[in-house]
């Protein structure tokens, strides 16, 4: 079978809904400018490309009709390319990647622009049109538990306190800032034009954030929980991308291979503690992959919420010091469609930056579910 | 020529909120300060001032959007944003120097014909315009606005000798109609007319208080409601307006009046009062923006509690409520309250006698006419009534007589009127007592009238003890509601029953509209609640019907309904609105479905309205959701439109509908617009809607549950607003189907009786009558 390698990943800045400098860019428009930027980075042949893959939780409005497709217009992808959309709620560009490496090993396509896209300003989480089926509502309402109760259900049951979630969300706001700072998003930000206007840079951080800050605020989905808004990721405006394709073909065209795919994986878990998704997740990812957790030098695991997460790190028995080193989603922000190519790129640029041999990038998904992709330095 | 185009200088707190005033008229304005010393941006001040403006409460603007109509800039750079404003008002520091060298500027870029006013509460128009070129002066006058400019009606007008009279023709004109002000004609003299009277009411009030031994709270529970002035009392609103108001307002008075003006010899810079104001400035007590005034907020035991200044000590102390016999005995009236022998009967004459006394003796000297004295206290001062309605109150005679047996002066104008009244009724016909001894009809600007004016001397065509048909002329019927707070009983409803026919008496449209401070609070929750506590459930589930029928025979009447709306229009006020053919809406109308406040839903098809329009709009987006999740927030929040213009975003003003900025024009304009409808007038066609049914209902259930499980909404709430879900997504309904506005209004009525019989409804509206607020049960 073929070698599926990561050959590229660019993001936007990520910045926050309604507020920050996204928030008037159609998500299209963000996206199509990401794609661009990660064509002429990688040098690769567009002409090459089989289909444009993006992922978005909310396909609607702006981001429907099937958006993959204008994005590819907006890019200037040749209109031979393909382009569909696929939607895994926050997981759905990892699953961009995932069909992509699938297709790859059928030999269905060499080389795959996968990418994502959120903007949670213009298209509103839930839709606009939420619509859910009564009757399963009245008999099982756990499958459509909000988000923010199902990071109190995880917190509940690995008896997290409200102070660890604080202490973390403000470990990933130092990382994060750090990050910055020391301009470790530089090569994967590709600048946003809108008018006049140039937006290079990520808006979520909080460099200033203290536990004081945070202790203050009043809990955000249950008047008697612990998670607040300092320990949720915020609503986010973002895209991002990767360039997925054969090893033969990256070897064979001079691209600059970042990361081998040794395996992926999806899980489903309960609804209602859909946070701990990644734990079934990367069990069956690293049991194809046949490595060990403590094998994994580097992890990406989404933030939706420190809750969500620290209950991850707890049952899965991953190590912190060696998870989002660049700092989470809860500082950088979670443009839910565009998070898994954010999260699988970041692995992989990591591996290679810090110069270790194995990655796993991982994420829960609404509903319940987890996705897990395992990847190894080339 | 009319004005069109405003321009504002000076950013302060009164230029910016006449700024936001213009553009709640639908004019550009443009709004100029200076350049701060070393500032970067150059425009920081006038920018500051209108996002200031969209911060401010109460709200300057009628609607947030109105801050895009005003252009921002600085006088060194943007003077040529003047060239083709009509008016320019200039709002700057009060220092005639300053000002003249501002209009010398002015004057080198405004176009020809251009209008310039001063805001200057008591600069002399003849000081500001002295040694100014003549083209100035022909164009030059002062309009002075009262704070805040959106709420306060008054506008005074001072016209020069050498104004053009078109000029003051233009300012009547536009400050009436466009800004919805009462234009009171004041003639040049320092502090005009309401600040002339306001602030020796001011100096005397506070100074009797402590002279008389009466405490802060005593002073403003008699110097209140018995008065007719605002609940703030006097020592409230010095600290409302800012304790360091007064030095300069006082030395600014002192300066300008002649010695022997009653001001100059009551005021005294050693009294107490001016000691204590002083101290009290020093200190940092300015009132309500600085660390308290008279009274302050505090912390204590982590308990919030107000403490009052005891003046005599210095000290703060605890709160008292005030038990003072004169203020029961002020229910009978003025003359009661005065003649009450306890230290509140007597401050309450000290009062009245002196600023009474002050009043008449100026008629002549800065108004041509007590009503436009009358006029400008009620509405620059909001005193419930004028000096001279508050004489004919005492009784002329009577007041003339005790101010004589006190050996106290008698104003000409009193000994002149001898027995009789400032105000009479003759016939049809309004009179006031005028400077020559004779008896003049009380003066409506153009076009304006008010119900009273075809109510006077006449009968109905049909009433009860709730509502009234009167005939306001030309085939219009006008329908009026005066019970209390004009809620809506069964005398009401079945008034609007006959309304519905009015057509058979041979008119041609009907106009709903009351001269009350309100349209409509809504229905009578009290009578729901005595039948509802004897179980008499068919007669509540009647009276839900007959008011669906009601509602429904308007709409469907064979002649036009409009409504008339200023001030609340609540609950079924609001349903009555919402079923008329147009609403002719005053600026200042607060409209919303109040009723979850209750425990209940609309009724009345208020529900069925908003969603049929929300799923007409043309501008939402696909879907039905958006159109329901938009009502379903406004009725479960029960949000109330806090303007004419906000309450077009509820759905609950249509485009077609339109608004009034004179509270005295309303009837006028909606009776125009009824006489408008009634050619070729062809009666609505009922619409069927698709609504989602129980899919739609899940959804808003699934937003709920996330607001309870908050702590936004209590568990009650949750079930309250589960009614108002299932009605407005249509109950049982499928999006493939269609519904009827009947069908809706069974809908809206089986909810509403399930809640009635719910006691935790049953408690919100007892807590409503008993305490005035909403249960958060």
């Amino acid at each position: 079978m073929k070698n599926v390698v990561i050959a590229g990943f660019a993001r936007s800045p990520f910045t926050l809904a309604r507020k920050g400098a996204l928030a008037r860019v159609r998500p299209d428009e963000i996206a199509g400018q990401v794609v661009k930027g990660l064509l002429e980075r990688t040098g690769v042949d567009a002409a090459d490309i089989e289909d444009v893959i993006v992922g978005c939780a909310f396909p609607e409005g702006e981001q429907g009709l099937n958006v993959a497709r204008i994005i590819g217009f907006l890019a200037g992808v040749p209109i031979g390319a393909a382009a569909t959309t696929v939607n895994r709620f926050c997981g759905s560009s990892m699953q961009a990647i995932h069909q992509a490496a699938g297709a790859i090993q059928m030999n269905a396509g060499e080389v795959f622009i996968c990418a994502g896209v959120e903007n949670m300003t213009r298209v509103p989480m839930g839709g606009f049109n939420p619509m859910p089926h009564p009757g399963l509502y009245k008999e099982y309402p756990e499958a459509y538990v909000s988000m923010g109760i199902t990071a109190e259900n995880v917190a509940k049951k690995h008896g997290i306190s409200r102070k660890e979630q604080e202490e973390m969300a403000l470990e990933s706001h130092r990382r994060a800032a750090k990050a910055q700072a020391d301009g470790k998003f530089d090569d994967e930000i590709v600048a946003i034009v809108d008018g006049n206007q140039r937006i290079d840079r990520d808006g979520c951080i909080r460099a200033d954030s203290t536990l004081e800050g945070m202790a203050g605020l009043d809990p955000a989905f249950d008047k008697a929980g612990t998670v607040t808004a300092a320990t949720s990721s915020p609503l986010t405006d973002g895209a991002s991308a990767t360039l997925v394709c054969s090893e033969e073909y990256a070897d064979a065209h001079g691209l600059k291979k970042i990361a081998r795919i040794r395996s992926i994986a999806v899980a489903g878990c309960k609804p209602d503690f859909m946070g701990l998704g990644p734990v079934p997740a990367t069990e069956k990812a690293l049991k194809r992959a046949g490595v060990k957790l403590a094998d994994i030098d580097v992890i990406e695991l989404n933030e939706a919420f420190a809750a969500q997460a620290l209950g991850v790190l707890r049952e899965s028995g991953m190590d912190f010091a060696k998870t989002n080193i660049d700092g989470g989603a809860i500082a950088l922000g979670h443009p839910m469609g565009a998070t898994g190519a954010r999260i699988t790129g970041k692995a992989a640029q990591i591996m290679v930056r810090e110069g270790k041999g194995l990655s796993l990038a991982t994420q829960c998904i609404g509903g319940g579910q987890g996705i897990a992709t395992v990847m190894e330095a080339c | 020529m009319a004005i069109e185009k405003v321009a504002v200088i000076g950013s302060g707190v009164m230029g910016a909120a006449i700024a936001a005033h213009c553009a709640n008229a639908g004019c550009q304005v443009v709004l100029l300060d200076i350049v701060p010393k070393g500032a970067e941006n150059r425009n920081a001040l006038a920018e500051g001032a209108v996002q200031k403006l969209l911060k401010t409460k109460p709200a300057p603007l009628t609607h947030s959007r109105n801050a895009r109509r005003i252009a921002t800039g600085n006088l060194d750079d943007n003077l040529d944003l003047l060239a083709d404003v009509d008016w320019i008002c200039e709002a700057i520091i009060e220092n005639p120097d300053i000002k003249q060298s501002l209009y010398g500027k002015l004057e080198a870029v405004r176009k020809d014909g251009s209008i310039i006013t001063s805001n200057t509460s008591t600069i002399p128009l003849g000081r500001l315009a002295k040694g100014m070129p003549d083209r100035f002066q022909a164009d030059f006058a002062i309009t002075h606005f009262f704070n805040p400019p959106r709420y306060m009606r008054l506008f005074e007008l001072v016209a020069g000798p050498k104004t053009r009279p078109d000029a003051i023709a233009d300012l009547r004109a536009f400050a009436d109609v466009r800004l919805g002000k009462e234009v009171v004609d004041c003639k040049d003299t320092p502090g005009f007319i309401a600040n002339r009277i306001g602030i020796y009411w001011s100096w005397i009030a506070l100074s009797k208080a402590i002279d008389l031994g009466l405490s802060v709270e005593e002073a403003d529970a008699i110097v209140g409601k018995p008065m007719g002035i605002p609940k703030t009392g006097i020592f409230g609103l010095a600290d409302l307006t800012g304790i360091d108001l007064a030095p300069h307002v006082n030395a600014s008075m002192l300066a300008l009046l002649p010695a022997d003006d009653a001001f100059c010899q009551a005021y005294d810079a050693k009294h107490p009062l001016a000691t204590t104001v002083e101290r009290m400035i020093a200190e940092g007590y300015t009132g309500r923006k600085g660390k308290g005034g008279f009274y302050r907020r505090v912390v204590k035991d982590g308990a919030k509690r107000t403490e009052v200044l005891d003046i005599a000590s210095g000290e703060y102390r605890a709160e008292r409520k005030p038990d003072l016999a004169s203020v029961k005995a002020a229910r009978k009236g003025l003359r009661a309250l005065v003649e009450h022998d306890d230290k509140g009967g007597a401050y309450a004459w000290a009062v009245l006698s002196h600023v009474l006394s002050y009043a008449a003796s100026l008629v002549g000297e800065i108004a041509d006419d007590i009503v436009s004295i009358d006029l400008a206290m009620k509405t620059g001062y909001a005193w419930k009534y004028g000096p001279f309605e508050q004489i004919d109150q005492l009784g002329a005679k009577w007041f003339a007589n005790r101010l004589a047996a006190e050996g106290r002066p008698v104003p000409a104008i009193l000994k002149k009127l001898g027995g009789g009244r400032f105000y009479k009724e003759e016939g049809t016909r309004a009179l006031y007592y005028a400077l020559d001894g004779s008896y003049q009809d009380v003066p409506r600007p153009e076009g304006a009238f008010l119900l009273a004016d075809y109510k006077r001397g006449r009968s109905p065509v049909a009433g009860n003890r709730s509502a009234s048909i009167w005939d306001i002329g030309d085939g219009v019927a006008c329908l009026e509601i005066h019970t209390k707070m004009n809620s809506i009983d069964p005398d009401v409803v079945a008034m609007l029953k006959t309304a519905s026919k009015i057509d058979k008496q041979g008119f041609k449209a009907l106009v709903i509209h009351t001269d009350a401070d309100n349209f409509s609070v809504g229905a009578n929750v009290g009578i729901a609640i005595f039948a509802a506590n004897a179980a008499m459930w068919p007669l509540i589930e009647g009276s839900i019907s007959e008011g669906q029928s009601t509602m429904l025979a308007l709409k469907y009447a064979k002649f036009p309904v409009v409504a008339a709306p200023a001030g609340m229009a609540l609950g079924g006020g609001c349903e009555i609105c919402l079923h008329a053919d147009a609403v002719q809406a005053h600026v200042e109308s607060y409209m919303g479905l109040v009723e979850v406040g209750v425990g209940l839903l609309p009724g009345w098809g208020g529900c069925k309205e908003l969603i049929s329009r929300a799923l007409a709009n043309p501008k939402r987006p696909g879907g039905t959701m958006p159109a329901i999740s938009t009502v379903f927030e406004a009725i479960a929040t029960a949000k109330v439109a806090t303007s004419a213009e906000e309450a077009r975003d509820l759905l609950i003003l249509r485009p077609s509908d339109r608004v009034t900025m004179n509270r005295k024009r309303v009837l006028a304009d909606a009776k125009a617009r009824a006489l408008e409808l009634a050619a070729n007038y062809a009666p609505p066609e009922p619409v069927d809607i698709a609504l989602p049914g129980p899919t739609g209902q899940a959804a808003l259930s699934m937003a709920v549950e996330g607001l309870v499980h908050q702590g936004k909404a209590t568990a009650y709430d949750g079930v309250v607003s589960g009614e108002v879900a299932r009605v407005i997504t249509g109950g049982d309904t499928d999006i493939t189907e269609t519904i009827s506005e009947k069908a809706l209004m069974k809908l809206e009525r089986d909810s509403f009786m399930t809640l009635i019989r719910n006691t935790q409804t049953l408690d919100r509206i007892e807590h409503m009558l008993t305490t005035g607020k909403p249960l958060r049960n």
